[in-house]
């Protein structure tokens, strides 16, 4: 009698014996069974008493029940952390105080709760780590929960918020917070109104939110569509006929046509003595003998006659498909349909602005690796193929400081003036050796440096071995900058283009503002009357193909530090650097820049169309070429008049 | 056109030419004492095999020196139409080869199988290795050995056409046309390397050297087959370049090298003749391509890479331009030893301190003795023959190409 009675007073003072709890330990021996043995059913009683105790050791408690950590003590009742076991001692906590004690190993129950279970205490736990005071808890929290989103989770999400100093986990809890209401709000008005909240937000939590609410189930039925329809299919004209009756015969509705397949099978089954009926084996070598043959036997009544086309008709006819959204409120899914409808156009914005920035830092690469072939090519109508293996050797020489100099930022910044050095003056050599002799005739300039481009490639095969070659950039330039979910570019991408720019500039000065600008013009223009005005030209010539081998070189540290050092990297762009050049327009910086800015927008834009296949934008991008200078030989920027044709 | 009025040689007969008797007796020796010694052992399968390879090279050349030494278009993209010619007979090749394999396992079935029923097997079996089974529509005239052989032809010209036509047309020329024709064999070749480009991608086609028709016969007497098939094809080819170079058509071709605006002011329609030059040069290589890959057995996108068709140009440069056997010579001098140095058949070179090892070295040695030739001795190896002979040809000296050269007696002598 008097159990019952204290049992009675239990329950009824249960919640204020809760709140009035000064130690776990008490709310713990109220729900002895539950802890000991819990079930995911009866474990929300306990959960709910331990957060009402607003306790700081509830969530310690929580994290050791989760890792199957509590003990039962059988010498006192009592539940323990488990420390420590060693045999037949272990070391267990006080879950009040934090005292350690040992005691007897065999005295200790474990208490393993399942997987349902841990996963409601991990539920619980998000929301104290969702005001826990390390910032970092808290977002740890709200990625669980974004994880796995649950309608239980608006409440203490909701309670959190208004605590919440921090002002962007604040912004990201009230995020959260209206996708959760936007799935699982009390009222219709509510979500709605969530929902259209969202219709500001690119996040893909946001946008798979909103499809989730639009999930939808394709369906057939004999009767008239309902439910929440999403769309409904016509046959022959949403859906085709086939794939309509397929539906149908997937819903056991309608026969299963009788395929090629099952047409040999049942004659093969039917075989009797080198003959099908009285028709030869040898004979059924045709789907038409086949078919007729199958037709006897449906006739005989050994196999299922065809379906007939007026059959599928008549059952296309008398049944309705059509989708059913699983969400049944028609309000909130208009909503969501149109939001995701806005947020689809934003997201297409966005994703565009991305590919922009892809197709600017492809143009800027190009154009480093085609500018220094434009002041050769262009400018002295010189074809180098060598180009490529210049822009190889600036790389190698990254590779090369890098391996002495061990701090990146030094490294970087020796290497770029060292490939330079290293590149002008092979690009010297190069025209003082062969070029010199081979002027008035291009077509043997490419071949002579076609040989030197074959040599210099296997001689770096010799040297450096024909693995690819790390060439690592400094802390500073590795990473990306994220402007949102959808738009990045990383800071190599955003140095290259600097570095572009820089160039871009820099030999605009050389060339019309400096002295060696103009007599490179001039002896570009009409090399005799410069010769005879008192310029040398072949110091001219000399000095210019130096200054493009140089930025060559320039152009291979930087292609080096995204992509890898190969002794085939020059050659995978000598023709893309040709048709740069060609395409803009020879003998002219400006042409080179939208030659690189033609070559790498349209590039980028083709991947774009089909993501899988660079192979085949590169295949159209050629093509499209070999057309555009079929209507503008002379490129985007032709030069006109007398310097056209020096 | 027939009153032409530039001074044209009379027509010799190709036959009546002693450089063309030369070749051509050099070559029919050459084939009997390789039919001989192979005959006898002493030549290996697989050397008649590379032997009979080269003379499909030098075929290439010899049309490549057409279209570049004699009308001054540098094709940087010749290999491509070997390569198409080489996939027109592989197709084939690899259908019936496939039906054959396939064909018995159906026929042992219960049933007989149907014409598509074999059809989806042998292409399950090709398209495997790329993850498809089904035929696509460049198959389609797969089956037939004849359709097939039109396309060796065809292929290579229909492109050539439509390319040479667009070029020519705008008047792309000189290193333009050079790096188009460049971007072309790019093009070409990264679209077969797709997987779904129909063609295998990467893979290619392969298990050429099977002939179906022929499983019983040894590879030794095919090997020689395919050797004799070259060297007519070789000696045809000569003969028919032979006849278009010399008389008025070469005179015209070669004065569109020297000067194309003169003689289009002069009355030639120059866009024609290099339209015919382009198309006819590459239906020939078409079918050098077609003869080459059945002795090699297996075709891949790698083939038509821009690479092979600057290394064709190379043999030309090496062997002499503007020369016919200059040409031949060319690609079978340096494809052969390319192969020499590679295959590790010259001896390493002990330096004391470093040992060269032809096998890394030969690409170096070959690109500076490139750049040398291009130098020294732009006649190339064919130049040797001028020594001997002590002919020179007053009216062309010294012109190399359609560049300014040809205005400058000056460059191009040493």
């Amino acid at each position: 009698m008097h159990r019952i009675l204290i049992a009675i007073l239990a329950v009824l003072t249960l919640i204020p014996v809760a709140g009035r709890a000064q130690d776990l330990q008490t709310i713990l021996q109220l729900h002895t069974e539950e802890v000991e043995n819990p079930g995911r059913r009866s474990v929300g009683v306990v959960i709910e008493d331990l957060i009402a105790a607003r306790l700081p050791a509830v969530p310690v408690f929580l994290t050791h029940w989760q890792d199957r950590e509590i003990v039962l003590n059988a010498e006192d009742g009592q539940f323990y952390a488990l420390v420590d076991e060693d045999g037949d001692t272990a070391t267990i906590r006080n879950l009040d105080t934090g005292d350690e004690s040992e005691v007897a190993g065999d005295s200790l129950t474990e208490v393993r709760p399942n997987g349902g279970v841990r996963r409601e205490i991990a539920a619980a736990l998000v929301r104290f780590q969702l005001s826990d005071e390390n910032p970092a808890n808290r977002r740890a929290a709200l990625d669980a929960i974004a994880r796995r989103p649950d309608a239980d989770q608006i409440a203490p999400l909701t309670a959190s918020i208004e605590d919440e100093q921090d002002a962007a986990i604040r912004a990201d809890k009230d995020r959260l917070l209206n996708i959760l209401t936007a799935r699982y709000g009390e009222t219709t008005e509510a979500r709605v109104e969530a929902i259209e909240r969202l219709g500001g937000s690119i996040t893909s939590d946001a946008r798979a939110a909103l499809s989730q609410i639009l999930e939808a189930e394709d369906r057939v039925s004999a009767e008239a569509p309902d439910g929440n329809i999403a769309q409904v299919y016509t046959p022959g004209d949403q859906i085709s006929r086939t794939e309509a009756y397929g539906r149908l015969v997937d819903a056991e509705l309608a026969p299963a046509p009788v395929s090629g397949g099952a047409i040999r099978d049942a004659l093969i089954a039917n075989i009797d003595g080198g003959m099908v009926l009285d028709i030869p084996v040898e004979l059924l070598d045709t789907d038409a003998q086949r078919r007729a043959a199958y037709d006897r036997l449906a006739q005989a009544g050994r196999v299922p006659p065809f379906v007939t086309q007026d059959r599928i008709d008549a059952a296309l006819d008398s049944h309705s498909f059509y989708a059913v959204y699983e969400e049944e409120d028609a309000a909130v899914t208009d909503a969501a349909r149109a939001t995701l409808r806005s947020v689809e156009t934003q997201v297409s914005l966005n994703q565009t602005a991305d590919l922009a920035l892809d197709a600017i830092s492809l143009a800027s690469i190009y154009f480093l690796a085609a500018i220094g072939l434009a002041i050769t090519f262009g400018v002295m109508g010189v074809i180098n193929m060598a180009h490529g293996e210049f822009i190889m050797m600036g790389a190698y020489t990254g590779y090369v400081v890098q391996q002495i100099v061990p701090d990146y930022t030094w490294s970087l910044i020796i290497a770029l003036p060292l490939a330079f050095v290293v590149a002008g003056a092979a690009g010297i050599a190069m025209e003082r050796l062969i070029i010199r002799h081979l002027y008035h005739r291009p077509l043997e300039t490419l071949l002579a440096t076609f040989g030197v481009s074959i040599a210099l490639q296997q001689l770096a095969k010799n040297i450096f071995g024909t693995q690819a070659r790390p060439l690592t950039s400094p802390d500073w330039l590795s990473g990306q900058m994220v402007i949102n979910e959808l738009v990045s570019i990383s800071y190599i991408r955003i140095a290259i283009f600097v570095l572009a720019g820089l160039f871009l500039a820099l030999l605009l000065f050389i060339l019309k503002r400096t002295r060696l600008g103009l007599e490179v013009r001039a002896v570009t223009q009409n090399p005799g009357m410069a010769a005879s005005m008192g310029i040398d030209p072949d110091r001219i010539n000399m000095a210019t193909f130096g200054l493009g081998s140089g930025i060559a070189g320039i152009a291979g540290v930087a292609i080096g530090l995204y992509a890898q050092v190969t002794s085939e990297m020059g050659a995978n762009y000598i023709v893309q650097s040709f048709m740069t050049v060609v395409v803009g327009g020879v003998g002219n910086v400006w042409g080179t820049l939208a030659g690189a800015s033609l070559i790498g927008v349209l590039q980028k834009g083709i991947e774009s169309l089909n993501p899988s296949n660079t192979l085949a934008a590169q295949t159209y991008m050629i093509l499209f070429i070999i057309i555009f200078i079929q209507f503008r030989p002379r490129g985007i920027v032709a030069l006109k008049g007398r310097a056209a044709g020096a | 056109m027939t009153d032409a009025t530039l001074a044209l040689p009379s027509r010799t007969p190709p036959v009546r030419q002693t450089s063309t008797m030369v070749f051509l007796a050099s070559l029919a020796v050459f084939a009997v004492i390789v039919t001989i010694l192979a005959q006898q052992g002493v030549i290996s399968t697989s050397f008649v095999k590379t032997l009979g390879k080269t003379l499909c090279l030098c075929l290439a050349a010899v049309a490549m020196d057409v279209v570049w030494g004699y009308t001054g278009i540098l094709s940087l993209g010749h290999m491509a139409f070997f390569g198409l010619g080489g996939y027109a007979i592989g197709m084939w090749l690899m259908y019936a080869r496939t039906e054959a394999l396939v064909a018995p396992g159906l026929a042992a079935q219960p049933i007989p199988p149907t014409p598509s029923e074999l059809q989806d097997a042998i292409g399950s079996q090709i398209f495997g290795v790329v993850g498809s089974s089904d035929f696509p529509l460049i198959w389609m005239f797969a089956d037939s050995l004849f359709l097939q052989m039109a396309m060796v032809v065809l292929v290579p010209g229909v492109l050539a056409l439509v390319f040479g036509w667009l070029a020519f047309r705008s008047r792309v020329t000189g290193v333009y046309l050079s790096i188009l024709t460049q971007a072309m064999t790019l093009a070409l070749a990264l679209y077969l390397f797709q997987n779904d480009s129909g063609l295998r991608g990467n893979n290619g086609l392969s298990g050429l050297q099977n002939i179906p028709g022929f499983e019983d016969a040894p590879q030794s007497a095919i090997s020689l087959a395919f050797f004799w098939a070259s060297a007519v094809a070789l000696a045809l080819g000569y003969l028919l370049f032979a006849w278009v170079v010399s008389g008025k058509m070469g005179s015209v071709l070669r004065a569109v090298r020297d000067d194309e605006a003169r003689v289009r002011f002069l009355g030639y329609h120059v866009e024609s003749f290099k339209l015919f030059a382009f198309v006819l040069t590459a239906v020939v290589t078409g079918i050098a391509g077609a003869l080459y890959y059945p002795q090699a057995g297996i075709i891949n996108p790698a083939e038509i890479a821009p690479i092979a068709s600057i290394y064709l140009a190379v043999w030309v440069a090496i062997g002499g331009r503007g020369r016919l056997y200059g040409a031949a010579i060319g690609a079978a001098f340096v494809s052969l030893l390319s192969s020499w140095f590679t295959g590790g058949g010259a001896p390493d070179i002990d330096l004391g301190v470093y040992t060269v090892r032809w096998t890394d070295w030969w690409l170096v040695l070959l690109g500076l003795s490139f750049v040398a030739v291009t130098l020294f001795a732009p006649k190339g190896i064919g130049g040797l023959v001028d020594l001997l002979t002590e002919k020179r040809r007053p009216e062309r000296q010294g012109d190399y190409g359609p560049d300014k050269g040809a205005k400058r007696s000056e460059e191009g002598v040493e």
